[in-house]
């Protein structure tokens, strides 16, 4: 008993608060102490091997948390409060209570800027679709593939706004993009204004966000493609599967989480478009997505309350469109090892069916 | 079992530490650092006479950032031969209006800026040192310029340079497509456009569409330049009922923004606006493939230096002529501002750096801009302009001070701060549905929602 109070005063000595005490004393080193009967000294006790690796858990988490909370949550709560003022940047707040929501729900511009996300979730779905294909052709051995992939994946490392520059030239009449086509025969005239023409000129913005994240898509799938059991591409082989089959049966069964994943990631995204229309069109000529708008009202005409209450409604939009795929997911294609929850209802049916027809 | 109760004991913690955080957050409403109270102004100060001696370490924000490391240096370099111990150090921002002002609300942004728009008057003290009483300050600079940053006879800002608002135009283009006499109206203003379009390669009107900011310069025409009167920004606009409307003279907002309409309906602009690009821009116009451009008079040597043509580049007014007579709307550019929070020393030591920017550097010259000083020379761009007179906007009253950023700001029509109105004219005229009454009277019930909001009535 004795050792036990003289950890504890060492402790206590030491600075360490209860907190650490309880979880660390109370829980498991004690006993330890007490069997050994010896008291160790406050070093020794720290290099122990479960304190020790709770301390390596804490002060690993302590700073990434730190950041978090600081740079993340509260702004956010902040951001929170800020939405039921009538608000500047400069200069006194009123209390408003729901009136910015209210407000965003009966605005014409807010929601249909939503639409302009329709643009972005088709050409997610593009970038996708590429990003799968370079990354089953890539993952099997390719000369140059090592090449090829930083080729593709450079794009992510360009910041945005450079992005949107080079976009916003290669676009300008009688430059790169109508160069290229002029090459493959296309007389100028017939060229649309890429930018310009309001038909189009979302299809364009959109692209350029394709070729942004489509590489980044593509090493995440090389990397589920990798991790996929190689003998199952053997045995498929022996069984005589095709290129098409091992893709279908063997790729996409085993990197259906990843797949759902950037699903999940490039629809959220589409929501909050911002840098491409930003900074190429500037909103403008009808690209203005909900994000630009949220900006402009921000910036420009200075209603931060409303500005941030728009921003608070995209987040719970987001929250739920996450959910309905969450829940797709689960129902059509089963989450990891899990099964589809129709896969399920389906086995069991047919259990029922069994059992009945056996009676 | 325990590995059950440890996890979550642990996660309690853990969010208990992260709501205490946000708690202390709330808590901890930052105090305000006592002011300093200052009892020295700009006009007691002699330069290199009082404070020499005085130490201090300024920064400096500024959106000049072309010349942050070459005049400003110089600058520094020479206002050191009469204060040695006064350092300062500039930073350039690129996105200014927008940053400057989140920067602001944090009270710690260094000592001297350009103040932004966003603060409205009754918000300079709190921001803002004394600079001086607006009489006192009237004897050496122009009151007129003063105006914008004064509240209630209390002067926070000096204007680094006043511009005039007019139309940067390519002579040789003009010669060249045998237009003899400047354009005074509208119509002949586009009457010389198509003349451009007809006889040369030129660019007739370059928006700069894609800029963005440079949409504001059509803002600047409206009020006192389009109509002659000092008093049209507070009783005409702010006030006033459907400001938009046209007037059926050819003056006022109306025909502004009309002008910008026919022009690029008919044509006479760029093909694409929004690809344009500003930085080319001064090097088109001054190689004379374009033909003019709606920019405020500080563009002018930005535009001569970017070439080998700088003398063909001249100035005119907007063609507005109201009652056979042609005004120019002038008005202070961005004005020196001194933190209030700084130390006691880093603000005498910044109002003697801004009275010998203001004073002694040359800096509204050599950008091509009025001096704020009394009795400096007109720039030599700007001589074309003599003889026109000069409208600057009366101030609203002090109770009124804040009432057209409200209503701007409630409207979302932006004037002066983002151009809504030009983009949405270059829009609609360019491949839209609306004609130009659509807008008008679009702009009117805003403008007028907007007024009632913030109790106009008619």
């Amino acid at each position: 008993m004795g050792s036990r109070i003289n950890t504890k005063e060492a402790v206590k000595k030491a600075g360490i608060k209860s907190f650490f005490y309880s979880t660390f004393i109370r829980k498991g080193e004690c006993g330890q102490f007490m069997n050994s009967g010896k008291s160790k000294s406050f070093i020794e006790w720290i290099k122990s091997g479960k304190v020790n690796q709770r301390l390596v858990i804490i002060t690993f988490m302590l700073v990434p948390l730190t950041l978090l909370i600081v740079f993340t949550y509260i702004p956010f709560g902040k951001m929170i409060g800020f939405s039921f003022y009538d608000m500047k940047y400069i200069g006194d707040r009123e209390f408003v209570g729901m009136q910015n929501y209210i407000e965003v729900f009966t605005r014409k511009d807010c929601f249909s800027a939503l639409k302009l996300s329709l643009y972005y979730i088709v050409a997610s779905f593009f970038q996708l679709g590429l990003a799968l294909y370079f990354a089953t052709i890539l993952s099997a051995k390719t000369k140059g593939g090592g090449v090829f992939k930083g080729f593709m994946f450079f794009p992510y490392l360009v910041c945005g706004i450079a992005v949107g520059f080079i976009f916003k030239f290669f676009y300008t009449r009688g430059f790169v993009l109508d160069t290229v086509l002029q090459w493959c025969g296309f007389n100028l005239e017939q060229l649309p204004y890429w930018l310009k023409d309001t038909s189009i000129n979302n299809i364009s913005v959109a692209a350029t966000s394709i070729w942004r994240y489509m590489g980044q898509n593509m090493v995440l799938f090389i990397g589920a493609i990798m991790s996929v059991d190689s003998t199952l591409y053997e045995a498929a082989s022996i069984d005589g599967a095709n290129g098409w089959q091992r893709f279908r049966y063997i790729i996409v069964p085993s990197i259906k989480t990843i797949i759902v994943l950037n699903m999940i990631l490039s629809i959220t995204g589409s929501l909050s478009v911002f840098e491409p229309p930003y900074v190429i069109t500037g909103g403008n000529f009808g690209t203005g997505t909900y994000f630009v708008i949220m900006n402009k009202l921000a910036h420009e005409s200075q209603k931060v309350g409303l500005a941030s209450a728009m921003a608070i409604i995209l987040l719970v939009m987001i929250i739920i469109v996450t959910a309905i795929q969450k829940f797709i997911e689960r129902y059509y294609f089963g989450v990891g090892d899990q099964e589809a929850i129709r896969t399920i209802r389906k086995q069991k049916k047919l259990l029922k069916k069994e059992q009945e027809g056996g009676r | 079992m325990k590995k059950a109760t440890l996890k979550k004991a642990f996660t309690v913690t853990l969010s208990a530490a992260m709501v205490l955080s946000l708690a202390a957050c709330g808590n901890s409403k930052k105090e305000k650092p006592e002011k300093e109270v200052m009892d020295v102004t700009i006009d007691q100060i002699k330069l290199g006479e009082d404070y020499t001696d005085l130490k201090a370490d300024l920064k400096f924000l500024t959106h000049k950032t072309d010349v942050v490391d070459t005049t400003f240096k110089q600058y520094i370099e020479e206002f050191q031969k009469l204060y040695p111990n006064i350092n300062i150090e500039y930073e350039g921002i690129t996105d200014y209006a927008n940053d400057i002002t989140t920067r602001l609300t944090t009270g710690d942004w260094g000592d001297i800026c350009m103040i932004p728009t966003t603060v409205d008057k009754d918000e300079l003290g709190n921001y803002f040192t004394k600079l001086g009483d607006k009489k006192a300050l009237s004897d050496i600079y122009e009151g007129k310029f003063l105006e914008a940053y004064s509240y209630e006879g209390t002067s926070y800002g000096i204007p680094s340079m006043a511009n005039v608002q007019g139309v940067v135009y390519n002579k040789a283009v003009f010669e060249k497509a045998g237009i003899k006499d400047v354009p005074k109206t509208p119509e002949e203003f586009l009457g010389a456009l198509q003349k451009i379009k007809d006889n040369t390669d030129a660019i007739p009107l370059y928006t700069n569409f894609a800029a963005g900011w440079t949409m504001t310069a059509w803002d600047a025409y409206i009020d006192g330049g389009a109509t002659g009167d000092p008093d049209f920004a507070y009783e005409g606009l702010t006030k006033g009922e459907n400001p938009f409307s046209d007037r059926g003279d050819g003056t006022g907002p109306y025909a502004v923004y009309d002008t910008l309409y026919e022009a690029v309906k008919q044509g006479l602009t760029e093909e694409d606006p929004t690809t344009t690009d500003w930085e080319g821009s001064k090097g088109m116009m001054n190689k004379g493939e374009i033909g003019c451009m709606a920019l405020g008079s500080w563009s002018i040597t930005q535009i001569q230096q970017a070439g080998e043509n700088a003398d063909d580049i001249g100035y005119m007014t907007f063609p507005i002529t109201v009652e056979g007579k042609q005004y120019a709307s002038a008005g202070g550019d961005y004005n020196y501002g001194i933190n209030c929070n700084s130390s006691k020393d880093n603000q005498i030591a910044a109002m003697c750096y801004i009275k010998w920017l203001v004073e002694k550097s040359g800096f509204a010259q050599s950008e091509g801009g009025l001096s704020a000083v009394i009795g400096d020379e007109y720039p030599e761009a700007l001589s074309a302009l003599d003889g026109i007179e000069l409208v600057v906007n009366n101030p609203a009253p002090d109770e009124d001070a804040n009432l057209f950023n409200d209503v701007n700001n409630d409207s979302e029509l932006g004037i002066n701060v983002s151009g809504a109105i030009p983009t949405e004219i270059i829009e609609e005229a360019t491949g839209g549905t609306k004609t130009m009454d659509d807008l008008v009277n679009e702009w009117n019930e805003r403008w007028t929602t907007a007024q009632e909001a913030n109790g106009i009535t008619h």
